[in-house]
């Protein structure tokens, strides 16, 4: 049995929604199968707020184990880096936040404002949030850059906007059962086993990518959405096209540009003036090029794509 | 006498996280206050960005209602552009809209609200038994039935935008994705799916269609004696267990509703404009006055928000249009003064107003509008007949709906044109817009003004904030502060009776009520109501 608290602070309930579209194991699941004890969850724990409270303290005090910590949403440091901005029991969140962590054997950041502080975090960053412990690509966040949790690891981060549940299911399953020893994490502490492929991987689009025909705009049943529409699919780390969402798609499947939200910096820009499903270029180059590739490569690899491409590329491929 | 103040502490998800306090006398709450805990500044991270970053920020307000806001984002830059909208989009977004309410129902259902009928106060009433097996958190037969079925509905969505929650495919000018045959089909078999395992076999006990013949108040009644099914049902356990708890009796609010009305007809929106939408929109926009039993459309200029009471320096009352967010730097909790994030939000008119289904439902009995828009009498009879809102008839109305969406959504799964186009390309440019939608729980809708190529200024008002605001300038008090009072608390230091209040608003927000004992001002307890 692994006893988990899960907290949200600056946070829109997202990452709650998503987890509970979770199937192989449901939310449910987790509970009856894999003897995991929610000890409290905003949208779903029974106890009332006195309860809540004494919980929350027994944490920390050690009279109850606290083995996974999951935490949602920013860490919201305004005012004047007093939290007061967010309030929870009565006391600023970040405060039950920094106690918790300390005693958890795991702690999960869940969503990109828990790990980069997302939404929240993009400029001018009105309620000065942060993720658990980095602020976009800058380590450091809530917790400050040498934190570990008492198992030795670092704050997990299951990035995404929101993250997909069996991100989250499965990382809470590798815990509980004792498999945590497999997890490892990449320089963003992403666990590697969701987040060393691309987004592109397994995306239906992959042959217009390779013959470089784009979709122009959107409602076509054809294309690639990286030459015009701003798709981040070729250069942003998930599963999204491995692991589909709810079952059945993917953005970039359903025909909407990846916004590269499992990356720190999204949102990219801040959603400057121009920046909005737009691919962003520079003498007809994109400026975000696939992950490794190199602005003489890619204008050959264009070129030669682009003399290759066969005359059913350019026609309806996703058919009535 | 002893007088206790509880307070409820936080409520909020869009507006941010809220605190109630109520004062309760001879075991009734005589006054109430509502303050949000969280803030964001949504508004604020908004301004001078692309014109479109609404359509990616604001649904990551509350991803619980993100195709809703989606739905706003887009169609307040329909308005302001002068878009064209293809009739197979109008289609896809309200297909996305329903299936996230259809989506929302059972999660509310059983995921807040029912858990509290497993709470002991009410051990001893005929169905607590049943309830416990039925309703506890991750184990009751219907509880774990219900959560998961929940997520079915949302697959549609995923086949239209990709993913739920935080797709953004509905843009100015259509919607991103451009669905197949096998998506039509395969949306079907996901209805069938929901409605055979979930909605007729545990929620009504009975076939849609015998469910569908019930038009008033006795003709309800009469379908609950009519089987042990429909008697044994979900919905018919909600009912028996709710009067035995007594939840008929309180929570009744101001009286006084509103709705934006919501799913603009796919021939009748296809050139938007702010003007023209109360027309346009299938499930009619009103404004319901109990006091009086009269009806009239709302429109969006009648719309004030007073801050005098709310964490923000702006001073009087401002049409959102008008208004520039201006967070105060520090907020200490003072009910004499200001003490919630949520501003108040009035109708010039007809001051406070409550919305969500209950108000939809309400709303929908009325004879205003438009004649082909939709009518149902059933709530609105309910409500006659049953001395006005209550907790009970409130989540009632939630419950209602499901039918009904669930049919609009198997017509607009007929309705679409394969070979028709899904997206018109705008052309983009200065104006002012206004999106309107109905979230799951109630009138949620945006303005924004475009200037220079970018956002000069966007102001979202959510269900919440209708809901959960502050006093107004004129004293009266948000319509959960007015629900409150009247509550009876069997037990201060648990005090139940507060959450099914503030839950059948399904608020979706996080509350906390801490009890104080007045004379002391010792706490006594906190609990969180959704």
């Amino acid at each position: 049995m692994a006893n988990l608290l899960w907290l949200q602070g600056g946070a829109c309930s997202g990452n709650t929604m998503s987890f509970l579209n979770a199937e192989e194991p449901s939310a449910c699941d987790l509970v009856t199968d894999f003897g995991i004890n929610v000890l409290w969850h905003p949208s779903l724990g029974l106890e009332l707020g006195a309860g809540v409270k004494t919980i929350l303290e027994k944490c920390i005090s050690g009279e109850i184990k606290l083995d996974i910590f999951v935490f949602e949403g920013s860490v919201v440091n305004a005012p004047d880096g007093t939290g007061e901005w967010n309030r929870f029991c009565g006391k600023p969140m970040k405060d039950w936040v920094k106690k918790l962590s300390d005693v958890a054997q795991f702690v999960v950041a869940i969503g990109d404002c828990a790990t980069w502080g997302g939404i929240p975090a993009m400029a001018p960053n009105p309620s000065d949030s942060r993720g658990l412990q980095f602020l976009k690509r800058a380590k450091g966040g809530a917790l400050g850059a040498e934190f570990k949790s008492k198992s030795g690891l670092p704050v997990i981060n299951i990035p995404g906007c929101p993250a997909h549940p069996d991100w989250v299911t499965q990382i809470l399953v590798a815990v509980a059962t004792g498999r945590a020893g497999d997890l490892e994490v990449d320089e963003f502490h992403r666990p590697k086993t969701f987040f060393t492929s691309f987004t592109q991987t397994g995306c239906t689009r992959n042959m217009h990518f390779a013959y470089k025909v784009s979709t122009t705009a959107f409602g076509q049943r054809k294309g690639c959405l990286f030459y015009d529409l701003g798709c981040r699919g070729p250069m942003t780390h998930s599963p999204c096209n491995r692991v589909l969402w709810n079952r059945v798609s993917s953005k970039t499947r359903a025909g909407m540009p990846c916004l590269g939200c499992t990356e720190p910096e999204f949102p990219f820009y801040d959603l400057a003036p121009g920046t909005v499903f737009k691919t962003q270029t520079m003498m007809g180059v994109p400026k975000d090029l696939p992950k490794g590739v190199d602005k003489v490569g890619y204008v050959k690899l264009t070129a030669a794509a682009k003399g290759a491409a066969p005359a059913w590329a350019e026609e309806d491929i996703f058919v009535v | 006498m002893t007088i206790q103040t509880l307070d409820i502490s936080p409520v909020g998800r869009v507006e941010g996280d809220l605190d109630v306090r109520v004062d309760i006398e001879n075991g009734v709450v005589v006054n109430a206050w509502t303050h949000a805990e969280l803030f964001r500044g949504f508004e604020v991270i908004l301004r001078d960005k692309d014109p479109q970053a609404g359509l990616v920020v604001t649904p990551r307000a509350c991803g619980i209602c993100g195709a809703s806001h989606l739905s706003c984002a887009a169609w307040a830059l329909d308005t302001a552009w002068g878009t064209t909208v293809p009739r197979n989009a109008i289609l896809a977004r309200n297909l996305g809209q329903i299936v996230e309410t259809i989506q929302s129902i059972p999660r509310h259902h059983y995921g807040l609200f029912m858990i509290d009928y497993t709470h002991r106060n009410y051990s001893k009433l005929p169905s607590y038994e049943e309830a416990v097996k039925r309703y506890s958190p991750f184990t009751g037969t219907s509880y774990e039935a219900g959560v998961t079925i929940s997520g079915r509905p949302v697959e549609i969505y995923a086949l239209l935008g990709g993913q739920w929650p935080h797709s953004s495919y509905m843009v100015p000018g259509g919607v991103m994705c451009a669905p197949t045959l096998t998506d039509v089909t395969r949306a079907w078999a996901i209805l069938e799916h929901f409605r055979r395992n979930w909605l007729e076999s545990l929620w009504l006990g009975c076939s849609m269609e015998r469910y569908e013949r019930i038009r008033s108040f006795d003709d309800f009644l009469a379908w609950l004696d009519e089987s042990p099914a429909h008697a044994n049902s979900d919905l018919g356990m909600f009912w028996r267990m709710s009067r035995e708890i007594g939840l008929d009796k309180y929570g009744k609010g101001h009286g006084k509703f509103v709705s934006w009305g919501y799913l603009p007809h796919e021939d009748r929106y296809n050139k938007p404009t702010i003007e023209t939408r109360q027309a346009s929109v299938i499930m009619k926009s009103g404004v319901y006055d109990g006091a009086t039993d009269s009806h009239k459309v709302m429109d969006q200029a009648f719309t004030r928000e007073d801050t005098l009471h709310a964490w923000y320096d702006e001073g009087g009352e401002t049409h959102p249009f008008d208004r520039v967010t201006k967070p105060v730097q520090k907020n200490p909790v003072d009910v004499d003064n200001k003490y919630s994030w949520s501003t108040a939000v009035r109708h010039l008119q007809n001051g406070r107003l409550e919305a969500g289904p209950l108000a939809r439902q309400l709303i929908a009995g009325g004879s205003h509008g438009e004649s082909w828009q939709h009518t149902d009498p059933l709530v609105l009879d309910m409500y006659r007949k049953m001395g006005g809102a209550s907790t009970m008839l409130r989540h009632f109305a939630r419950m209602h709906e499901l039918c009904k969406l669930y049919r609009e959504a198997e017509r607009i799964l007929r309705e679409f044109r394969l070979g028709d186009e899904w997206y018109v390309k705008p052309t983009e440019r200065d104006g002012r817009g206004w999106g309107a939608t109905e979230a799951a729980r109630g009138a949620l809708c945006h303005w924004i003004e475009v200037k220079g190529g970018k956002i000069k200024n966007y102001q979202i008002i959510a269900p919440t904030t209708w809901n959960v605001g502050p006093r107004s300038t004129d004293g009266e008090r948000g319509p959960i502060e007015q629900s409150l009072v009247g509550t009876p608390i069997k037990d201060s230091s648990d005090p139940v009776e507060v959450g099914h209040v503030c839950r059948s608003y399904d608020s979706c927000l996080v509350c906390t009520v801490h009890a104080h004992d007045a004379s002391t001002g010792e706490e006594l307890a906190r609990f969180r109501t959704a």
